[in-house]
């Protein structure tokens, strides 16, 4: 049983179909990412999820409670960071805690801990409409790991942050799944879910297009990993000498790195083909296909 | 359903409403506006100086029915609506909490401050008149007091269905405004022009006119005069009801008029608050 089970969740607003007919299985442990472009439905799915919107059909349980009908034993151990967090202004970072806590039914002690864990050590009496937007973020996150909850949904976590401000959350994300919670999150930035997600539901105009783990995605797709060869001395004869090698799909040479397209199983080919052509290799990586990849090509056409 | 989620809520709402000073506000406007009617209210009987609790309570019953409506109106308006327009309500419903517990926790938190407002204004300003004049009724003070906190939850109640109902903090502001002129001056007006129409001025002139029966019922279901009649009715001195009076017109009547309005519409409430999309 997955920690989360939707099935066929169908949300219309005002005849406008929303979600439609989404099966999903969350695993306890995972960090699975719901990933799609605006307006694909990941947010009245999280929404459905919480019992904050009711949905036309399908049904959602959370640790085996349905959502709508045992509403207070499913959110029990649910931890929530909205897409819009929005805080009471005329509260202090730790009165807004305070009140969480007292909600959840959480120690209030923990308040104090949380706040340091986020980086928020020394803002905390300070008045939260006051607060920048990463700094709201960060407390955004704090608030939802109150009671220590084995799920934590995160709506576009990283929307709006710079990118050190995204890095950091990222960070806590990797950190809290480790420590055994699992994640849901939801991006249409596809380099962060890349970054920490195990497996991904590719959402659009409501519809589920495709789930499964990112390697598998790729692998679906036939989408090529890029190796990245930087040489001592290269030179045009080595790139056609590349270029040659059977599975190799593109070439190119920009400044002293080649950048080859190929079927994986002919990366030795490659680097002979290299150093047969008097080539010396300083560094080499491969870089697997990126998600943007992925999901154009799931979402071409539509 | 549990205390602990309403508690939190409850103290949220009354702390709000401490940090940002309205409950210190409000007692002082309601300490200052009873000490002026004390003293100055039998100036037109010649002369000023403090009457006792029971006359003071006869000029107060205007007060509070202008003001505590339109105090609980602005406290409880944007209490849903405008947590809603911030993004915070949708937070908070994400905890194990139950949407009834969410407007439960509110109704009592607003309630207090304004059983908060009433006792400390109202209460100073007793103990000051009771130092200067003899034989104070504490008893049928604290009816006046009670029964004015009653009409405040009353108000808070409904203005509370205002903001479960509208989607923008100004409709419901809008909505809560137009309530306050409708129970204060519309519905009174309205009333006596039916009864004019029906009788004519002359009869209704005449001293020993007794108004029907429907004329108590449609003018009582206004919560505003159910409250100063339930006053009157109960503190025999004070006499805000004109005329003969049918004797259904008691204190359960108007009691019972005055916790409908409150239990209706905070049904009402849940009703509508309970099959919304956040």
């Amino acid at each position: 049983m997955g920690i989360v089970e939707i099935k066929g969740l169908t949300k219309d607003y005002e005849g406008v179909r929303a979600v439609d007919n989404l099966s999903l299985e969350i695993e306890k442990g995972e960090i699975f990412a719901l990933l799609g472009p605006n307006g694909a439905g990941k947010t009245t799915t999280i929404k459905s999820m919480l019992g904050l919107i009711f949905p036309t059909a399908g049904e959602i349980k959370i640790n085996g409670f349905d959502v709508l009908k045992e509403g207070k034993k499913a959110k029990e151990n649910i931890g929530y960071l909205p897409e819009r967090v929005a805080f009471y202004d005329n509260l202090t970072a730790i009165q807004t805690m305070e009140f969480y806590a007292e909600l959840r039914g959480a120690d209030r002690k923990e308040c104090i801990e949380l706040l340091m864990d986020v980086g928020l050590d020394g803002e905390m009496d300070k008045k939260v409409g006051n607060y920048s937007k990463g700094m709201m973020q960060r407390l955004g996150l704090a608030q939802a790991m109150i009671g220590n909850p084995s799920l934590l949904i995160l709506d576009e976590p990283t929307g709006g942050l710079d990118p050190r401000g995204s890095w950091q959350i990222r960070q806590k994300i990797k950190e809290l799944n480790e420590n055994g919670t699992t994640i849901f999150l939801s991006s249409h930035i596809l380099s962060e879910v890349q970054e920490v997600s195990s497996r991904v539901a590719i959402l659009n105009h409501g519809k589920l297009i495709e789930v499964d783990t990112l390697d598998n995605l790729g692998k679906k797709l036939d989408l090529q990993p890029t190796l990245v060869i930087e040489l001592q001395r290269p030179s045009q004869s080595i790139l056609s000498r590349v270029k040659q090698v059977k599975g190799v799909d593109s070439a190119e040479l920009s400044g002293n790195v080649i950048k080859v397209r190929c079927n994986p199983r002919v990366k030795t080919n490659i680097i002979n083909a290299i150093e047969n052509e008097g080539g010396k290799i300083l560094d080499f990586r491969t870089v697997e296909p990126s998600l943007e990849e992925v999901f154009l090509k799931f979402t071409e056409g539509d | 359903m549990d205390g602990r989620a309403i508690y939190a809520i409850s103290k949220k709402e009354f702390m709000d409403n401490w940090r940002n000073k309205w409950i210190i506000a409000v007692s002082a406007i309601f300490l200052l506006l009873t000490l002026v009617i004390s003293y100055f209210g039998s100036m037109g009987a010649g002369g000023v100086g403090w009457r006792d609790i029971d006359a003071t309570i006869g000029g107060m019953i205007t007060l509070v029915t202008l003001l505590v409506p339109i105090i609980g109106l602005m406290l409880g308006y944007a209490t849903i609506v405008g947590e809603k327009e911030k993004g915070s309500l949708e937070l908070m419903l994400s905890y194990p909490v139950e949407r009834i517990e969410i407007l439960t926790g509110k109704l009592f938190g607003l309630g207090a401050v304004m059983a908060a407002a009433t006792f400390i204004g109202f209460g100073v300003a007793g103990i000051i008149i009771a130092l200067n004049v003899k034989g104070v009724q504490w008893g049928n003070y604290m009816v006046f007091v009670l029964a004015s906190i009653l009409l405040g939850f009353v108000f808070i109640s409904i203005a509370m269905l205002f903001s479960a109902i509208f989607k923008k903090r100004s409709a419901a502001m809008g909505g809560a405004v137009f309530l306050w002129f409708l129970f204060e001056m519309i519905w009174n007006v309205v009333i006596a022009g039916v009864l004019t129409a029906q009788y004519g001025i002359e009869k209704l002139t005449d001293p020993n006119f007794m108004a029907p029966s429907w004329y108590y019922v449609a003018s009582l279901i206004n919560p505003v005069k159910a409250y100063s009649a339930l006053v009157s009715l109960s503190i025999s001195s004070v006499n805000e009801l004109a005329g003969n009076i049918p004797s259904f017109v008691n204190v359960p009547f108007n009691l019972a008029i005055l916790l409908s309005w409150m239990a209706g519409t905070f049904a009402l409430t849940w009703y509508i608050f309970n099959k919304k999309d956040l």
